[in-house]
């Protein structure tokens, strides 16, 4: 093993690493960030903004840690006076031709120049007798605007374009203090990926046109989520502003989107801001539904639960978490059940060059949680059977108005939802529940990995996180049947019932998932 | 406006590399690693052909060579002996680095601009005979200041003899 790894002192820590290493990487093992541009670990490294010069000892002069790879017994300097007055040097000549335009720029806050300039760039400007280049902004595609001005000309966007995305429609143009990033004139920056440039951008010169001049960095509240808009399980940021979400981000996981998301899980958040909201639980009370607190809410549900038995139904949607999936199907495991979620489905889109990366034909997130917590996909047939069943419950699942009217037959019509509905003053009981934004909770993607998605905005009204309900229920049902406290409780109590699920925590899942118990052989069957 | 100039010269545009030129271009790729490796001189006969290189013709390089256009482009705004607007019946190029610089390029440059009726660089003459650049060292400071005109090279042009050196190029 030690054959594989050398040992190098960067800034006086030693840390091992595998040989072929770059130093950067290492650099980042030792706690230390070496201030970079072109370079990022998705991207084929070019060494051009030479931004993360090092001095290494007996090397004859600076070297570029971005494509360095480590040899043994190096000793590399990071901050060394030579080091600090290079990069200095590479700041001041990409500060020629800034605009210097934090004030209105988007990136502000969170911008790599910015950063490096504050941390060991010169104070005041040598330059300020010259005219800057000036470039007008252009318009690249659907979501993506170009301000040439602020560009440092790194190429990640074009390298991303070129060697992941594999639609290289972007280039340099021109060359010297001229150059700026080119598109054909025909060519239009839609790729479904394209998005990600915006993020490898690390200035204000490729911007959302979604989020352009909608929040600053620092006054947003940023939440580690997993993106619900396919079974690919992208780990995603979700940014909010007062308690609205301005933008989803891609977050790094390497097993499962290394650092990217799809424009379409990426634009699709304006339903976690809807206002047309379910917010207090409501029963029947003659032809009339009425507004209840949850105790005589949860008291009615268990209620009918009692009084009733034979056929229930539930039809759940794929984007609700494992936690509210499994604890509503065990609130009616004493019935012959039939538990169904819906799948809708779209294109296929993968990202050209890396393996096992798509948006997916499935377009939810949780169809295999589903499928270990006891759904079909049988979705018509569990219909079919709710026509004739004593207890339907609908989960987080918006029935369209010809289903609903068929599911009305059944006894006793229970909706745990989101977004109000004319429909469901049909229904027996109707509880309001959290969206995923909302909530803590878990989904398994397509590959049977088990990731948890956090809260990342408060829910409104008396919403509360479907499984909280579910169990909550349960557990008047069932004197002294544990109740889970929080999602994290629930997953571990599904886990002592359900052997895939056997030993996950919120701990063991982390920031980046892990796969369930068996997995592969659980995974995608219907 | 780039637009309607590339949509009304799509309409017209009839393609490089057809007949002999392609034939000289299959015959060039030989000589060449990759199909790649031979773009400059595939730009080369484009210019040589139409005088300067629109996007159009970008475009149509990159068919025949197998690249997309966004990278053709890169290639040809890179170097500036590569004309993306069309220019006159003769170009001019006037070095003006320091050497020449300090030898009184400046008023070779002016005089060449003024005698060319250009006035400005990079602007074609009115009656179309004349395009005016400024080139970086060409590599004669001994003899300055140096100028090219189309394949010709000039040594030791001084404003006296501007007038008479324009008089061979029609
Ligand atoms: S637009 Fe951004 S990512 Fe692209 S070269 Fe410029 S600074 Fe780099
Ligand atoms: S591929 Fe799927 S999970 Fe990933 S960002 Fe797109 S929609 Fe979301
Ligand atoms: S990050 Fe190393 S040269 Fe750009
Ligand atoms: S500087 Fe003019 S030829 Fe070298």
């Amino acid at each position: 093993m030690s054959d594989a790894l050398v040992t190098v002192t960067i800034d006086g820590i030693e840390v091992q690493v595998p040989r072929g290493t770059p130093l950067i990487e290492a650099a980042k093992q030792a706690g230390i960030l070496v201030p970079h541009y072109c370079y990022h670990p998705s991207l084929p490294a070019p060494a051009v903004c030479r931004m993360c010069l090092v001095e290494v000892e007996k090397a004859p002069k600076l070297l570029p840690a971005c494509v360095t790879t480590v040899t043994d017994g190096q000793v590399v300097h990071v901050n060394s006076d030579a080091a600090l007055k290079a990069r200095e040097s590479v700041l001041e000549f990409l500060l020629i031709n800034h605009p210097l335009d934090c004030p209105i720029c988007d990136q502000a806050g969170e911008c790599e120049l910015q950063d490096y300039v504050f941390q060991e760039g010169r104070a005041a400007t040598r330059y300020a007798d010259y005219a800057k280049r000036f470039n007008p902004v252009e318009d690249f595609g659907p979501d993506v605007l170009y301000i040439p001005n602020r560009c440092i000309l790194c190429t990640r966007c074009v390298r991303f374009m070129e060697a992941v995305a594999e639609d290289p429609v972007l280039n340099v143009s021109e060359r010297g203090d001229r150059s700026y990033i080119g598109i054909f004139p025909d060519a239009v920056l839609d790729h479904e990926w394209a998005g990600n440039v915006v993020d490898l951008c690390p200035v204000g010169s490729l911007v959302s046109k979604d989020f352009l001049h909608k929040a600053r960095a620092w006054d947003l509240d940023r939440t580690a989520s997993i993106c619900p808009g396919c079974s690919q399980g992208c780990n995603m940021t979700i940014d909010t502003r007062d308690n609205v979400v301005v933008r989803l981000r891609p977050r790094p996981n390497m097993d499962v989107n290394r650092h990217f998301m799809c424009d379409t899980g990426r634009q699709d958040y304006r339903w976690m801001n809807r206002g047309d909201r379910i917010e207090a639980p409501l029963i029947r009370a003659g032809d009339k539904l009425q507004a209840v607190d949850w105790a005589s809410a949860l008291d009615r549900l268990a209620d009918t639960l009692r009084g009733a038995d034979g056929k229930a139904v539930i039809l759940a949607s794929a984007r609700a978490s494992t936690e509210s999936l499994g604890m509503t199907h065990r609130l009616l495991d004493g019935f012959e059940l039939t538990a169904a979620v819906r799948v809708p489905t779209g294109h296929e889109a993968p990202l050209a060059s890396i393996p096992n990366l798509a948006l997916r034909e499935e377009r939810t997130p949780n169809v295999a949680g589903a499928e270990l917590t006891g759904y079909t996909r049988a979705w018509d047939e569990a219909l079919d059977q709710a026509v004739s069943a004593q207890v339907v419950v609908v989960l987080d699942e918006e029935l369209a108005p010809d289903e609903f009217d068929r599911v009305r037959t059944a006894g006793t019509v229970v909706v745990l939802g989101t977004v109000d509905h004319p429909a469901y003053q049909a229904a027996d009981i109707v509880l309001p529940i959290a969206t995923m934004a909302e909530e803590h909770g878990s989904y398994v993607n397509r590959d049977g990995r088990a990731q948890v998605y956090r809260q990342a905005k408060a829910s409104p009204g008396m919403a509360r996180p479907a499984w909280w309900v579910a169990a909550e229920a349960a557990g008047r049902l069932a004197e002294g049947r544990a109740v889970p406290a929080t999602a994290g409780d629930a997953i571990v109590m599904l886990g002592q019932s359900i052997p895939a699920l056997a030993g996950l925590t919120y701990q063991s899942m982390g920031f980046t998932g892990r796969p369930v118990a068996s997995a592969a052989a659980s995974g995608v069957e219907s | 406006m780039s637009t309607a100039g590339a949509s009304a010269s799509e309409t017209s545009y009839q393609p490089v590399f057809t007949g002999e030129t392609m034939a000289a271009l299959e015959t060039l790729f030989e000589r060449y690693p990759t199909k790649q490796a031979c773009m400059l001189p595939a730009l080369w006969m484009v210019q040589e052909a139409r005088g300067w290189i629109s996007e159009r013709a970008m475009a149509e390089v990159a068919e025949v060579i197998g690249v997309t256009p966004a990278y053709v482009k890169g290639v040809v705004t890179f170097y500036t002996m590569y004309h993306t607007h069309p220019v006159g019946r003769n170009v001019i190029q006037v070095c003006t680095t320091t050497p020449c610089s300090l030898c009184g390029a400046e008023a070779v440059l002016r005089t060449i601009l003024q005698e060319t009726g250009c006035e400005e660089l990079g602007r074609t003459s009115t009656d179309g005979r004349f395009t005016v650049q400024e080139v970086e060292c060409l590599g004669a400071c001994g003899f300055a200041t140096p100028i090219l005109v189309n394949d010709d090279f000039i040594e030791s042009v001084t404003p006296e003899r501007v007038a008479g050196l324009l008089e061979g190029y029609k």
